[in-house]
């Protein structure tokens, strides 16, 4: 049907053309024919002539009664002569039309006429001067005037009738004419007609189809219409420059316009807030430009909207252009996305309070493992005193006992803070040159008798040459402390083997990898990956026994991960687990001997006056009593004013000042002594459970010349009155130049030779470092200086040449604070100063050359 | 006396024949014929000289206002130039009313037309043709004539047979 329908369409259209010009043409016939024939009918009606019968009747009627007058006055001789007269010249007067006139010529009968018109001539010739004679010869002439009027009689009779008779042919071929043109007319009409009736059909068709299409015009828009009007976001309709054509219903609830208000407006003024002025406008005049609608239809952004009361309101627009006659316009979608943004920031507000939640989680759990060391640090400094007081077996076993139970309960406490360390970044690892087989095989010795009892062997097997390496050694030690005690719970009777294998890696580094494989009772597949989570004990039955918190494995994946590193298991059911930790270290660039941790014999050393200020009262007696054993004289105070103010009072050679305390702190208390008063020089360690070294850098601003960690042991104290605990620089410039114990400890470690080398390095490596150094202090390097100076710090610590170690130290102080420019100037001023004295201090030094 | 008399007299009959002139349409007085009568009018009209009508000789007709064309005729030769009275000014002279016109010649030829038919160009009731006054043999005295050439609207036959010739009297019918 429809394509009938576009197949007539397009015959009548394509005829449409042919028909018109028939109906041009037809009409124009029309008119042609009309102008002739008008023409015909103007020369039929103009060129008529007087009436021919009348005229030739009229002309025999005046001869007529001129013979009779003749007649009459031959029997009347009385009579008068004028009527006579006055009827020849009626005659006369008529035969001169005839003569004269033109109207027989005109009717194309000028020739038959010429006949009757020499007869004529020849009749007037001869009776005119008869008539004109006078009366007597008029009367004489009668007889014969009667007789010529009577043979002329005759005579015009006969002619006229052939005249009347050529008349009528001439004027049925005049008729005959006019009907033939007029039935042209006709013919032409009747053609005009059927063009008109077939152009009436035409145009009704395509009244028809107009509407038609109309009709599905308007369904269609009325469809559009109600598309726009029932749609839930806002649709508007600009033209291109802006101004609103079109405003739908759901835009007239966002924005509080009506319709009739919105439409004529600009929109940007009447819906964007006026601030962010024309990002819609932006848009609109790119897509002016470009021309296209590359640019408006470019997806959904959001943006801010304005109500009728000027109240802002978030809104997600799209924007698309469309071509029309009457130029490009732009089609917005608008939807109120209040909701969606209130939600959003709901979310992210949530998000935000549960990570705030869970870093005071996190807070709270370091928090509370760090305050449970500080009483069990004095649990365990008084079990250790009271050990060496006992006086029987019986009491010796049940201190052991306590002892071993306080260790246990440090030992989950560190656990817990390492974890609460590593989630708050604040594990800081070392870099300390070790031999992994012999950390391994001294970690195994530990364990040894453990592992007699249950009747396992553990072997160490190194697989192939190892290097000595670089890395955090005590954390490392960790991680394979937990596998080993592992595979020691979980195996009985059965073997450990440690197998140490080391792999080059692409770059400088080795991947080293510890395999801990025991014959144990293994773990299943499900629960390999779950072991490595928080708290997680497979066994809860061994929460007893083995005294673990269900960390271990945490701590070490995540101590492994904080490396570089990674931590795994393999393991079957019944065969046995292959805990595995492969890390990528570094070699060591100066073999040394084995510098495994040495026993240092207490020293004796002479007695000292010391000041504990301390609140809490059990670790006030500990220190107290570790003192005293070492023949010091201790002053208590158990708060940091009452502190301070014996400490003004009285010259102390050692401080122990206690860090929190409830009134006065620590700090607060040693700022105080330092300031003034007779302990004013002396020399003050804190002691305190902090250990990061963002506490020891406080505690040297405050004036603390040390710090003393606890737990605190006999061993740890007698060090730091002696000066050993804090690798801090001295308070100002008057730090050593050398570090004589330094010196010692490296001649005892690394050998004289070793010792010699260092020195020989560290001095040939300074000028290439000095350059660096005095480069970062240009103004425009300046963020270079702190990497260098903490580098230098480093090196100036490790070799014991305190002063310059000082001054870089105080340089990447002031870098993190930002006077870069002071550090900068400080270093230039003294540096070479310094090192002139600290080298001219290396040249006294007895070293082999 | 009398003399002043006369002039008073003749004063006030020239005020009064202003003012019938103008009361009465362009109605002229006109006195008895002097010469040889030409036309006779008759009927309806205000004008009368006679008790039947009003009779005019050549020399009345020549005092009414004149009109001449140049034409050529079916009944004669050549251009033509007829002098005379349009038949819509003398219908003016003579006050006439009503609607048709009857005309009658010497030869007894009647002819009727309308009174609107008297148009500013024609018809002519002529009596000089080429400056000549006309003898019965030429139509004359009077020849009603209309501007055939230069009117194609009197080129018709009903205007040739309104053309009346040797006319003799004319009649305002109701």
């Amino acid at each position: 049907m429809a394509v009938n329908r576009s197949l007539l369409d397009k015959v009548l259209r394509g005829l449409r053309p042919v028909i018109i010009l028939l109906a041009v043409l037809s009409i124009t016939a029309v008119v042609l024919n009309w102008l002739r024939l008008e023409a015909e009918l103007q020369t039929y009606r103009q060129d008529a002539v007087d009436n021919i019968h009348w005229n030739v009747s009229q002309l025999e009627l005046d001869l007529v009664r001129f013979g009779s007058e003749a007649e009459i006055l031959q029997l009347k001789p009385d009579e008068s002569l004028g009527e006579l007269r006055k009827r020849f010249d009626l005659f006369y007067s008529r035969a001169q039309s005839i003569l004269q006139g033109n109207m027989f010529g005109k009717l194309n009968l000028g020739e038959a006429i010429m006949p009757m018109n020499a007869r004529l001539e020849y009749y007037l010739a001869q009776t005119t001067p008869l008539v004109d004679a006078p009366d007597v010869d008029l009367r004489a002439a009668l007889p014969q005037i009667e007789v010529d009027a009577n043979i002329m009689r005759e005579d015009l009779r006969a002619m006229s009738v052939k005249l009347v008779k050529n008349y009528a042919v001439m004027a049925d071929m005049r008729r005959a004419v006019v009907a033939t043109m007029v039935q042209r007319a006709a013919w032409a009409a009747w053609v005009v007609i059927l063009a008109l009736a077939t152009l009436s059909l035409l145009v009704l068709w395509l009244n028809r189809q107009a509407v038609h299409t109309a009709d599905q015009t308007l369904r269609l828009s009325s469809r559009l219409a109600a598309t726009v009007e029932t749609s839930l976001d806002a649709i508007i309709v600009t033209d291109a420059k802006g101004r609103v054509l079109d405003f739908n219903n759901a835009a007239a609830a966002n924005f509080g316009y009506t319709p009739q208000e919105a439409v004529g407006a600009d929109l940007a003024t009447l819906i964007i807030p006026p601030t962010p002025c024309g990002s819609y406008f932006d848009l609109m005049a790119r897509a002016t430009l470009y021309g296209s609608a590359q640019e408006a239809n470019s997806g959904r952004f959001q943006m801010i909207g304005m109500r009728k009361g000027g109240e802002e309101f978030p809104i997600e627009l799209a924007i698309a252009s469309h071509n029309t006659s009457e130029g490009v316009i732009f089609i917005a979608f608008l939807r109120d996305i209040s909701d969606r943004v209130q939600a959003e920031d709901a979310l992210v507000q949530a998000r935000d309070e549960a990570m705030a939640a869970e870093k005071s989680k996190t807070n709270f759990m370091a928090v509370m493992s760090h305050e449970m060391r500080t009483p069990l640090n004095g649990v365990m400094a008084a079990l250790e005193i009271a050990s060496g007081m006992a006086v029987n077996d019986k009491q010796l076993r049940f201190l052991d006992l306590a002892q071993s139970s306080a260790r246990q309960l440090l030992r989950h406490a560190n656990d817990v803070l390492d974890i609460s360390k590593v989630e708050a970044g604040k594990l800081y690892l070392s870099e300390e040159q070790f031999d992994m087989t012999a950390l391994t095989e001294d970690l195994v010795a530990g364990l040894q008798q453990v592992a007699a009892q249950k009747g396992t062997e553990v072997v160490v097997k190194p697989l192939g040459p190892l290097p000595r390496l670089v890395g955090d050694y005590f954390r490392i030690s960790q991680i394979i402390q937990n596998f080993l005690t592992n595979a020691l719970k979980f195996t009985e009777n059965g073997q450990i083997t440690i197998e140490i294998e080391a792999q080059r890696r692409n770059d400088p580094l080795l991947e080293v990898e510890v395999r801990v494989i025991d014959t144990g009772i293994g773990i299943a597949e499900s629960d390999q990956v779950r072991i490595f989570e928080d708290f997680v004990m497979l066994d809860q039955s061994l929460v007893r026994t083995s005294g673990g918190t269900g960390l271990g494995l945490a701590i070490a994946r995540r101590l492994a991960q904080a490396m570089g590193g990674e931590v795994g298991v393999e393991s079957e059911l019944g065969a046995g687990s292959c805990f595995w930790m492969r890390l990528p270290l570094a070699i060591a660039s100066t073999p040394t001997p084995s510098d495994a941790p040495k026993l240092q014999p207490v020293q004796t050393i002479n007695p000292m006056d010391v000041l504990v200020v301390e609140d809490n009262a059990t670790n006030r007696i500990v220190l107290e009593e570790m003192l005293q054993q070492m023949g010091h004289r201790v002053t208590m105070a158990s708060e940091g004013r009452q502190g301070m103010e014996l400490a003004r009072s009285h010259p102390f050679d050692v401080i122990l000042m206690d860090i929190s305390m409830p009134m006065m702190d620590g700090l607060t208390a040693t700022a105080m002594i330092r300031a003034q008063g007779l302990s004013m020089g002396s020399r003050i360690l804190a002691v305190t459970a902090h250990s990061l070294p963002a506490d020891l850098e406080r505690f040297q601003k405050a004036g603390m010349d040390g710090c003393l960690t606890k737990p605190i042991s006999l061993g740890n104290l007698a060090k730091s009155l002696l000066g050993d605990a804090l690798d801090a620089p001295q308070p100002q410039l008057q730090a050593q130049v050398l570090s004589p114990d330094r010196i010692d400890d490296l001649r005892e470690g690394l050998g004289a030779a070793g010792l010699a080398r260092m020195i020989t390095r560290f001095r040939a490596d300074f000028p290439a470092f000095r350059a660096r150094l005095l480069a970062a202090c240009a103004p425009d390097r300046l963020s270079d200086l702190m990497p260098i100076c903490h580098e230098g710090a480093g090196v100036c610590a490790m070799i014991g040449a305190p002063a310059l170690q000082q001054l870089y130290a105080m340089g990447e102080e002031l870098c993190r604070n930002g006077q870069e420019a002071k550090a900068a100037e400080i270093i230039m001023a003294q540096v070479q100063p310094l090192w002139d004295q600290t080298e001219a201090a290396i040249l006294t030094l007895d070293l082999p050359s | 006396m009398s003399r002043f008399l006369n002039i008073a007299f003749l004063l006030f009959a020239l005020g009064l024949s202003t003012a019938l002139s103008t009361t009465f349409a362009h109605a002229d007085t006109f006195l008895p014929p002097k010469g040889a009568p030409v036309l006779t009018v008759t009927g309806h009209i205000t004008a009368k000289n006679a008790p039947t009508g009003l009779v005019l000789d050549l020399a009345q007709m020549e005092a009414l206002p004149q009109h001449r064309f140049t034409t050529s005729t079916i009944w004669t030769e050549g251009q033509t130039t007829f002098q005379g009275v349009l038949l819509k000014d003398l219908i003016a002279a003579v006050g006439a009313s009503g609607k048709m016109i009857e005309m009658t010649a010497l030869n007894d030829y009647i002819i009727e037309l309308p009174l609107s038919d008297a148009k500013d160009d024609g018809p002519l009731l002529a009596y000089l043709m080429d400056g000549k006054t006309m003898s019965l043999r030429d139509k004359g005295p009077i020849w009603m004539v209309f501007p055939y050439d230069q009117n194609p609207d009197y080129r018709t036959e009903e205007t040739y047979s309104r053309s009346i010739w040797q006319l003799l009297q004319i009649d305002f019918v109701e």
